[in-house]
């Protein structure tokens, strides 16, 4: 979620939300935080259970200052995950500006290099634990609540829209990085392939969802994300088009509004026509090829950058969750009898004002099966 | 309490003792202040808390850390309820200077004094609990939001009351004959759950049931509601979840969809009454139709009747249609939609609709007549097809909320305390687009919904919750969608947000939980979001009040009322700790132990202010301590440089500050002010909502009182800072530092 | 002939439309139809279709019975399978259109009679029955001169250049085609389909 630049409806920044979420946390001594551990099994039940927590290796001490002396010390870059690869990062890293806990992480490549020694040494704290190794310890608690969220479904799988053939389509959260400040472009949207600023851009809806072959539910949030991007691009440049492919437009409740206000721009322009490929044009650039469901033109289209809106995937938890998932992977508890609760994503494709009311029930559901 | 004991630790770590001399630092507090000083190497190393517990134990009872950010090593700084003050001397000071340079040393300085300053005149707060605190949690609406809230809060241990104005439960969905499916495999209607909820409830012993009954009047705050009912008895609660629900739009303003025209034009809550009695037959003739067209968005996403979605109308439509073909094969069902909304999972809904033969056409429907013609504008045909040979007609209208009472009347209230009530249901606020040649969107006119106040709010502000566009007293924020604008008064539900059962059920689950939060924080005295925890409180010296009532007018949440005689009478449960009041009052007589107008301008004073001939000059900038500090921090850490001349004093809210204190600091020889705080107007980020559109306002009136001291109005100004901005500041820094310079220096310094 | 589909007297009659949901192949999955546009966009003989197979699925279900059956949508489809394995709904796009066509052949559309496809079918047809096998010279053959010597032979030399660049590159061997063994077998292989395909019309509501 601090991947995101911005929420709709509201063009605001994930980040203002977090730092107060964060500030709590820090506060408030009941709350335990692990960060890089993942749940193995899950045993017991309502008000009793174990849970094994598998924690990966940081590298890193608790007694980091995040002073970033490490990652000064090696000229080693690795591939920038947080920006979803689009750029590299030092091989010591801090995951982001706002990361919490806020400790620098070394990547697992550079161990038994040389430069695991120069960043080791460079740490004035003594905070660097090269043969820190993969722990396994149990929790005990009375209540769980998943709230493991989404991955992007991974855009390469959709064969004809060539994602991993064309530099110049991306994801729509790629798009999110490229427009965020802390991005790798520092918030100015260009094409991968030559850094240039696209002029004519085209969003692709549905790309994996609603759909046999890939995601068979509604994600739910890329039509208003793509929204979204088409605000991104107009605020950027005055000239910029933007061809939005689309089934149907999905803007619930009160974002009707927002989806309005973004169609309403002359050079926003909603095309009925799930596209059926992109080909690769004269020049290497993307052609969007597909027909017209309302006119029955048949199009091959060129753009500067082709944005897929690819849907939300459950984080899989299947097997370890301990509670009953349904056939996309969403966990599904049977409530009152366990207490296994799921929040956000891992309950369902939401939006993040959705996802934080069902983490608040959960809460409370979880707080009923410890008392 | 015992006095005073303060202990300052410098931290030289982090690359801090490598650029400025710590020695120098440590002799501001020792000679300055005369305070204990100890500098060490890593201070948030077991060695360096070490230090500071072996003080505290020998007599230190108030710690200033001069290291890095507040914002950071938060955990590890905390010493037993011990007050800490901390200021920046890494982020903001050498991560963002050059190392061993003069202007950088001053800033660290000019920090140190500030945070002892700061520990002067702060005094920890001791909570504020008096007297007796309800735990009951009222429930308004006995609706399946309604009835789940209550549930939810008895299951957790709690007390309800419900009240529900009908003379039965179960609100709006006990009519449905069967809800849409909310568990695997998504595909068909399911048993409605409404009647079992309601038995739950019933025989719930925690949980009191009124019936027939309204709210007449709310006074008083969380934890100490005094409601009166219609029936005329009355209660102490400690907080509301408020799920009133809905009303199907008014079918009668879509004449030309054929409602009214013909008796079998019917609405989908019709429809729903008439599958819960079965077989479905024609209002004209009894017969049992054959070919039925549902129609989408009957008055919804329209900007003559409601220009939003109403979410549910797609997935009921299919339920009823599954519900016809199911008890009729032979029947014919058509959905005419122009957007087919089945989010989520329920597209799976949609297609066992499409399974069982229900026919979808995307187009809109032009008109309905007599005869139950359906003209549609076939989107997939291109042509305008006449649907002749139908029985029946659904309209699937959307849902209102029941954000008054429309069955009472509306008390008199004065105009002055709706307005503010009114100019918030505004909506349409553009959003920045560059270059679009595009005509705005009419924003909808400010207008409160007809009725009576659902709680009818006896609070200086007005007796309605504050509502968002057409009616719906949502939050405003993503984030936070219970962030409320009364405190411990949580709205749910379709009331909220249009929403299907599902969500409704989960949403009341969770404002139950943040009125379960809002009784136990009210009786510790602790703040609700987003200062959560906090125990101070705005203390109202009222030998100096002059009955202004800016204090109360300002309040964004309405927490201050005014007494008989006209005073300001802080209700404690209901203040968020932002300090707008504090900035508002012209004789600065509100201040918060930890947070007066003497520290803040005792801070900004104890800047060293070099006399003109230094050519060193001084820039206040106070920063909203949620979302600019963060930024500025974030500078450090992306080491972006920015200019050693600017003092950042962080502040709760911008709300907070006012134009007496920027006046003081110019008087003290500051060259400029810059407040950096959060977007105001109609997408406000604010946390507080109104602080910085009000110090952003107040700020506009500066010039006045800055010709007076004969200085440029442009000296002082107000920066929209996001969280994200810190790529953005350095600029915004050094344009303001370079505006300055060619106004020269404040004649002020060295007075 | 056996028993024909319904006939819609106004648009949006379903008696057509459900008879083809139950009569074909595939036709229970066209229901699922969610008019995205897939299909047609991703056929590469869209643009020669009056209609492509989405708008043929819309028709279906406005009982736009004569527009469907006489449509050439049916006859251009060359069977790439791309609509099939692309539609987010796994409708059998291609086997669709397919069963259309014998439908439209069966309930006597004219352009089953005229058709260049209908006309290569026959020529296919032919080779298989013949030889047991498919070849494509034999096949050319049979599909040129069926609209009579002279203009075969003018489609022929129109070919001409391409022949043989083939007969170069060892692409067009030269001579008669094998026989395959057992022909008895394939014979009765093509009666039993045949009395398959009996059955299912005869079945046909
Ligand atoms: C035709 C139709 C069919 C639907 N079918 C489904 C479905 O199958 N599945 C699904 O998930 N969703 C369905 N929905 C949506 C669903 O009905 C709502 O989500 C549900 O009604 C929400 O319940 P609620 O308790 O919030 O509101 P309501 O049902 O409106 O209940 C609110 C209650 O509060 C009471 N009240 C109002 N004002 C006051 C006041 N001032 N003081 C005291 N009490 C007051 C009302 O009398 C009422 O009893 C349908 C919607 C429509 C339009
Ligand atoms: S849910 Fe469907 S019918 Fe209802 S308003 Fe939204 S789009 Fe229209
Ligand atoms: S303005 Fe803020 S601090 Fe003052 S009473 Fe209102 S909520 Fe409390
Ligand atoms: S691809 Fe499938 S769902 Fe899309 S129009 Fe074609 S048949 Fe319909």
């Amino acid at each position: 979620m601090a991947q995101l630049n911005r929420y709709f409806p509201k063009l605001c920044h994930p980040t203002c939300g977090l730092e107060i979420n964060f500030q709590r946390i820090r506060r408030n001594p009941k709350v335990k935080v692990f960060t890089l551990a993942s749940v193995a099994a899950v045993t017991g039940e309502r008000g009793d259970y174990t849970v094994t927590v598998r924690q990966a290796p940081r590298y890193v001490k608790a007694n980091c200052t995040a002073c970033g002396d490490c990652a000064r010390a090696t000229e080693m870059k690795v591939q920038n995950q947080f920006d979803y690869n689009l750029g590299k990062v030092s091989a010591a890293y801090l995951p982001h500006e706002m990361a919490f806990p806020m400790r620098y992480v070394i990547a697992p490549q550079v161990l038994g290099t040389p430069e695991a020694e120069r960043i080791k040494a460079a740490c004035k704290y003594d905070a660097v634990d090269l043969d820190e190794k993969e722990s396994t310890f149990d929790l005990h608690v009375g209540a769980i609540v998943w709230a493991t969220g989404w991955q992007p479904y991974d855009a390469a799988r959709i064969s004809p829209y060539r994602y991993a053939y064309l530099k110049d389509v991306i994801t729509n959260v790629e798009m999110e990085r490229l427009a965020a400040p802390n991005g790798p472009t520092q918030g100015k949207i260009v094409r991968p392939s030559d850094g240039v600023a696209p002029k004519k851009v085209a969003l692709i809806q549905c790309a994996g969802s609603r759909d046999y072959n890939h995601l068979e539910y509604c994600s739910r949030i890329c039509c208003l994300a793509s929204m979204k991007h088409a605000a991104y691009m107009r605020e950027q440049s005055a000239e910029a088009t933007v061809d939005i492919y689309y089934i149907d437009i999905r803007a619930h409740d009160k974002l009707e509004a927002f989806y309005r206000k973004v169609v309403n721009d002359p050079h926003v322009r909603l095309i009925k026509s799930k596209p059926a490929e992109i080909k690769i044009g004269p020049d290497g650039g993307p052609v969007v090829c597909g027909e017209n469901t309302i006119t029955r033109e048949i199009y091959a289209e060129p753009y500067d950058l082709v944005v897929l809106a690819t849907g939300m995937q459950p984080a899989g938890v299947e097997g370890v969750s301990g509670a009953p998932v349904d056939a996309y992977g969403f966990i599904v508890p049977e409530d009152e009898t366990q207490g296994i609760f799921s929040a956000g994503v891992a309950s369902g494709p939401l939006d993040v004002s959705m996802s934080v009311q069902s983490a608040t029930a959960a809460a409370l559901k979880a707080i009923q099966a410890i008392r | 309490m015992s006095p005073k004991n303060t202990g300052v630790y410098l931290c030289s770590g982090c690359g801090i003792g490598d650029a400025v001399s710590m020695g120098s630092l440590e002799k501001i507090a020792t000679k300055e202040f005369k305070k204990s000083c100890k500098t060490n190497a890593c201070l948030c190393g077991e060695e360096g808390l070490e230090t500071i517990r072996a003080d505290l134990a020998g007599g230190v009872n108030q710690v200033v850390i001069a290291a890095c950010s507040p914002r950071a090593m938060t955990d590890r700084f905390r010493f037993n309820g011990t007050q800490v003050i901390r200021t920046n001397l890494r982020e903001q000071v050498v991560w963002s200077h050059p190392a061993n340079d003069e202007d950088t040393q001053m800033m660290a300085e000019d920090n140190i004094r500030i945070a002892i300053t700061e520990a002067a005149k702060s005094t920890p707060p001791e909570p504020k609990v008096e007297g007796e605190y309800s735990q009951v949690v009222l429930v308004v609406g006995g609706g399946h939001s309604g009835l789940t809230a209550a549930r939810e809060a008895s299951k957790a241990g709690y007390e309800v009351l419900l009240v529900e104005r009908a003379s039965q439960l179960g609100g709006m969905a006990a009519k449905w004959s069967k809800r849409m499916p909310v568990r695997p495999p998504y595909q068909d209607p399911q048993p409605n759950t409404v009647a079992t909820l309601v038995k739950a409830v019933e025989a719930d012993s925690r949980i009191t049931v009124k019936t027939g009954c309204t709210v007449a009047k709310t006074s008083g705050m969380p934890g100490r509601f005094t409601v009166e009912f219609s029936d005329g008895s009355s209660q102490t609660v400690g907080a509301f979840v408020v799920a009133t629900g809905w009303r199907p739009y008014d079918a009668r303003k879509l004449g030309h969809l054929g409602y009214g025209v013909s008796p079998d034009v019917v609405t989908n809550v019709e429809m729903e009454e008439m599958l819960a009695k079965g077989p479905v037959v024609r209002r004209s003739d009894g017969k049992a139709p054959g070919v039925v067209v549902f129609v989408q968005c009957a008055g919804s996403r329209d900007p003559n009747h409601l220009p939003y979605c109403s979410s549910v109308c797609c997935g009921v439509s299919i339920k009823q249609a599954l519900q016809l073909r199911e008890a009729d094969p032979q029947v014919m069902v058509y959905i005419v939609y122009e957007e087919l909304r089945t989010p989520g999972v329920a597209e799976e809904f949609y297609r066992t609709a499409q399974r069982s033969g229900v026919i979808f056409i995307k187009g809109t429907v032009k008109t309905v007549d007599a005869a139950l013609t359906v003209t549609v504008d076939d989107a997939m045909l291109q042509q305008e097809i006449p649907l002749s040979g139908v029985d029946m007609v659904v309209l699937a209208t959307g849902m209102v909320p029941n954000s008054t009472n429309v069955e009472a009347e509306a008390p008199e209230v004065e105009e002055e305390k709706l307005r503010p009530l009114k100019s918030d249901i505004n909506p349409y606020a553009p959003f920045a687009v560059a270059g679009t040649g595009a005509p705005p969107l009419t924003p909808p006119e400010e207008k409160l919904p007809e009725g009576a106040p659902l709680l009818n709010l006896q609070y200086r502000q007005g007796p309605h919750l504050p509502m968002l566009a057409h009616g719906f007293p949502d939050s405003h924020y993503i984030c936070f969608p219970y962030e409320t604008r009364r405190s411990g008064i949580y709205v749910a539900g379709p009331v909220r947000r249009p929403m299907d059962m599902g969500e409704a059920a989960e949403d009341a689950t969770g404002a139950t939980m943040k009125a379960i939060q809002a009784i136990h924080n009210a009786a510790y005295g602790l703040a609700l979001h987003p200062r959560a925890g906090d125990l101070s409180l705005p203390i109202i010296g009222l030998n100096q009040c002059t009955k202004c009532r800016r204090c109360t007018v300002e309040c964004p949440f309405g927490a201050i009322d005014e007494t008989d005689q006209g005073f300001p009478q802080v209700n404690s449960t209901r203040c968020r700790r932002c300090g707008t009041c504090m900035g508002a009052c012209p004789v600065r007589t509100i201040s918060f132990t930890n947070y007066t107008v003497d520290m803040l301008g005792s801070m900004i004073k104890a800047v060293n202010i070099p006399d003109e001939t230094e050519e060193k000059p001084r820039i206040l900038v106070l920063a909203c301590e949620n979302d600019a500090y963060p930024a500025l921090d974030m500078m450090g850490i992306a080491r972006h440089q920015f200019s050693a001349h600017i003092r950042i004093i962080p502040v709760r809210c911008l709300g907070s500050v006012s134009m007496l204190l920027i006046s003081d600091a110019l008087s003290v020889g500051y060259d400029g002010v810059m407040l950096m705080g959060c977007k105001p107007g109609d997408d406000y980020q604010c946390h507080f909502i109104k602080g910085s559109g009000i110090a952003k306002e107040r700020m506009s009136k500066v010039g006045d009182t800055l010709k007076s001291m004969a200085l440029e109005a442009e000296r002082v100004t107000v920066a929209e800072v996001s969280i994200a901005d810190s790529g953005r500041l350095p600029k915004v820094i050094q344009d303001f530092v370079e505006m300055l310079d060619t106004f020269g220096p404040n004649p002020f310094k060295g007075f | 002939m056996t028993t024909m589909s319904p006939t819609p007297t106004r648009p949006y009659d379903l008696g057509f439309t459900r008879w083809v949901y139950q009569n074909i192949d595939g036709g229970d999955r066209m229901a699922l139809c969610m008019q995205c546009g897939v299909c047609s966009g991703s056929c590469p003989l869209s643009t020669t279709m009056d209609n492509g197979p989405r708008k043929t699925f819309m028709m279906i279900r406005a009982g736009m019975k004569d527009a469907v059956l006489k449509s050439d949508t049916l006859w251009n489809c060359v069977s790439c399978y791309n609509c099939v394995v692309r539609c987010p709904r796994h409708v059998p796009v291609a086997y669709i259109l397919h069963e259309l066509a014998t439908l439209a052949v069966r309930e006597g559309y004219a352009p089953a009679r005229t058709s260049e496809t209908n006309k290569f079918v026959k020529g296919f047809t032919w080779s298989f029955e013949t030889f047991g096998r498919t070849d494509e010279r034999i096949i050319s053959l049979f599909y040129y001169f069926q609209d009579g010597f002279v203009a075969g032979i003018k489609k022929l030399l129109a070919f001409k250049s391409i022949a043989f660049a083939f007969v170069k590159v060892g692409r067009l061997p030269l001579g008669l085609p094998h026989r395959i063994k057992n022909r008895g077998e394939l014979k009765k292989m093509l009666a039993a389909a045949a009395a398959i395909e009996a059955r299912h019309t005869a079945g046909r509501k």
